[in-house]
């Protein structure tokens, strides 16, 4: 059960923006991994992608769009309703404040409103994986509702803040970027950067650059290992923080 | 199901962990972190220096906070912490304060809206310097909500602050290995008064409250330990905080009943029978080392003639102080010494004020 509760924490951040390409799944081809939601490849030519942990539900749709240039061109649209993931942040194992309430993240003083928030995103893609593969994006968030969720009630940690910023905050706007090439026939490499801004929030911004190493076995396994630098500005001031990532992503 | 606990606290270290430790350890000594006021103004040596010894509360003074009061609030809002250090920082000013021993100070706690309130309070007294030294210092507490905290002890001086160190005190014995890695690291605070022509030393302890094994016992002899030494170096000191524990001639030694959130949890036949922190029988000859040794600023003859003028301290929202927890002490002389007990609305322990006579 504790296991599901640390997959919920980590797929309710990874189901959020991250930088990816312009390319878009084949039809009918799915991928999920450990951290990261479930994707689908549509009839219609789009991709379909849904966080699989429905505490947190969360659904996107990336669209292909006419060729820029050299540049493949797609548009992503999400939606997400966080209102049960942050009320289960607030009591993980079921106690009252003072039993200890422990692993609670959010106090439970604070109540938790209905909340939805939309983001649209556009991605640009160019180059191939074997001479490296340049990926740039921009985008923009708003949410409904957020007004009646507490400044107070923020949780003040690296990669969550941000992506919950938008419910504090009311609207982000977020650009990355992605380096992607293939090394050697079963491995890859991976640089990306993400920038978080969020104008009038308690904290303004954050950044996050990311390394990965990524071995595929197949069209089926990938595993990916690396680091993630943040420096991001929180409630209480600037801190930057370094992590070790892991993935194991499947698809078929 | 420790086990589980200690894998999930693991992994949830090693990802927000990287360029700051989740939690923060001590060395047994190290340097303390100083202070000054945006403003500084000159003070001349004196030859009677006003002391004061308080635990304020973090500043919430006495707002409804869950983990002491039986409350249901954890994070408490800017303007009501702002609130509290402004009765804090007038009863200092009113009373024309030199030296503050000061106990549950917040530098940077998300349940005070990160107020650091060592700064706020050298900026808003006529104190010049500080030297603060942390007890409790995580990027994370994984429960109730807490979240991020830095709090600990500070001394506030007119005159500067030399040599400040942090002297870390034994952890709690009867706790887990998880919970004591996340649990409070008390300390005794330590530095020198560069007053011209006299320097001498304060010091400021805060002691467990909670421990219901020989953990006090230990606090209270690492405390008298360091006042010891400065002696022996051949320094005078003024000394203080929050003891944690009631004077030998007590006449009530246990609020298990009165502290207790629910009617029948304690003295009910069922384990636990004493509420931790609330029970002092045992434990009520442990000052008496430091009564024997040094001069207090209430003697316990003052105390035995009047027990209800001298109590200190009564959890969280209740108004009527019950119990003497808080102490001045020094290798020489006190005069004046005055609990403060109109200060009942500002903090959940009184300021104890005593001029030391500087030889």
């Amino acid at each position: 059960m504790r296991i599901i509760h640390l997959l919920f924490i980590f797929s309710f951040i990874s189901a959020q923006w991250s930088s990816e390409s312009a390319f878009l799944l084949e039809k009918g081809r799915k991928e999920v991994g450990l951290f990261t939601p479930f994707r689908m490849g549509m009839e219609n030519g789009s991709e379909l992608s849904v966080n699989k942990f429905l505490m947190m539900p969360s659904v996107s749709i990336k669209q292909g769009m006419s060729m820029y240039n050299s540049w493949k061109m797609a548009r992503i649209f999400r939606v997400e309703y966080p209102t049960p993931g942050l009320k289960w942040l607030q009591s993980p194992l079921g106690k009252e404040m003072g039993d200890p309430n422990m692993f609670s993240l959010i106090s439970t003083q604070f109540s938790i409103p209905q909340m939805l928030s939309f983001y649209s995103e556009i991605i640009g893609t160019t180059g191939n994986i074997n001479s490296g593969q340049l990926s740039l994006s921009a985008g923009i968030g708003v949410a409904l509702n957020g007004k009646n969720l507490s400044d107070d009630a923020t949780i003040d940690l690296p990669i969550i803040y941000p992506r919950l910023s938008i419910y504090y905050n009311d609207f982000i706007i977020k650009s990355g970027g992605q380096y992607y090439r293939k090394f050697t026939d079963s491995f890859y490499y991976l640089i990306d950067y993400d920038m978080y801004l969020m104008p009038g929030g308690r904290g303004r911004y954050a950044f996050e650059q990311q390394g990965l190493a990524v071995w595929q076995k197949s069209n089926t396994f990938r595993l990916s290992f690396g680091y993630k630098l943040i420096a991001g500005e929180y409630p209480f001031g600037a801190q930057a923080h370094f992590l070790p990532t892991i993935n194991i992503q499947f698809g078929w | 199901m420790k086990t589980t606990y200690f894998l999930f606290a693991l992994i949830i270290t090693l990802f927000i962990s990287g360029c700051d430790p989740l939690v923060t350890t001590f060395d047994d000594t190290e340097d303390a972190v100083l202070y000054q006021s945006n403003l500084i103004k000159e003070f001349p040596a004196k030859k009677s220096i006003s002391v004061m010894t308080w635990n304020v509360r973090f500043g919430v003074a006495r707002l409804d906070f869950a983990l002491d009061a039986c409350g249901d609030r954890v994070i408490i809002s800017k303007s009501e912490v702002i609130t509290g250090l402004e009765g804090i920082a007038n009863k200092i000013k009113n009373d024309d304060i030199d030296i503050v021993l000061m106990q549950e100070v917040d530098v940077q706690s998300k349940r005070s809206s990160y107020v650091d309130q060592a700064q706020w309070l050298l900026n808003n007294t006529d104190l010049n310097y500080g030297a603060y030294a942390s007890k409790w210092k995580s990027q994370i507490i994984l429960a109730d909500g807490i979240g991020r905290v830095d709090a600990g002890n500070l001394i506030l001086s007119k005159w500067k602050l030399e040599d400040a160190k942090r002297h870390q005190l034994p952890l709690r014995g009867d706790q887990d290995g998880l919970t004591q890695l996340f649990y409070l690291r008390r300390n005794v605070l330590s530095a020198k008064v560069n007053m011209p022509g006299t320097p001498f030393y304060a010091v400021n302890g805060h002691l467990t409250a909670f421990a219901t094994d020989d953990t006090k016992q230990k606090h209270i002899s690492g405390f008298k330990s360091i006042l010891d030494d400065i002696v022996a170096n051949g320094f005078s000191f003024v000394a203080g905080g929050d003891l944690n524990a009631i004077p030998p001639n007590a006449t009530k030694t246990d609020y298990c009943l009165e502290d207790q959130c629910e009617v029948g949890t304690y003295h009910s036949g069922k384990e636990p029978e004493h509420k931790e922190g609330a029970y002092f029988k045992e434990e009520i000859t442990w000052l008496n080392d430091l009564y024997g040794s040094y001069e207090p600023a209430i003697s316990l003859e003052q105390y035995g003639m009047n027990e209800t003028k001298h109590y200190t301290h009564s959890p969280g929202g209740k108004l009527e102080l019950d119990r003497k927890l808080d102490y001045l002490w020094t290798n020489t002389a006190w005069s004046n010494g005055v609990t403060h007990q109109d200060a009942t609305k500002l903090s959940d322990h009184m300021p104890v004020t005593a001029n030391w006579t500087v030889k």
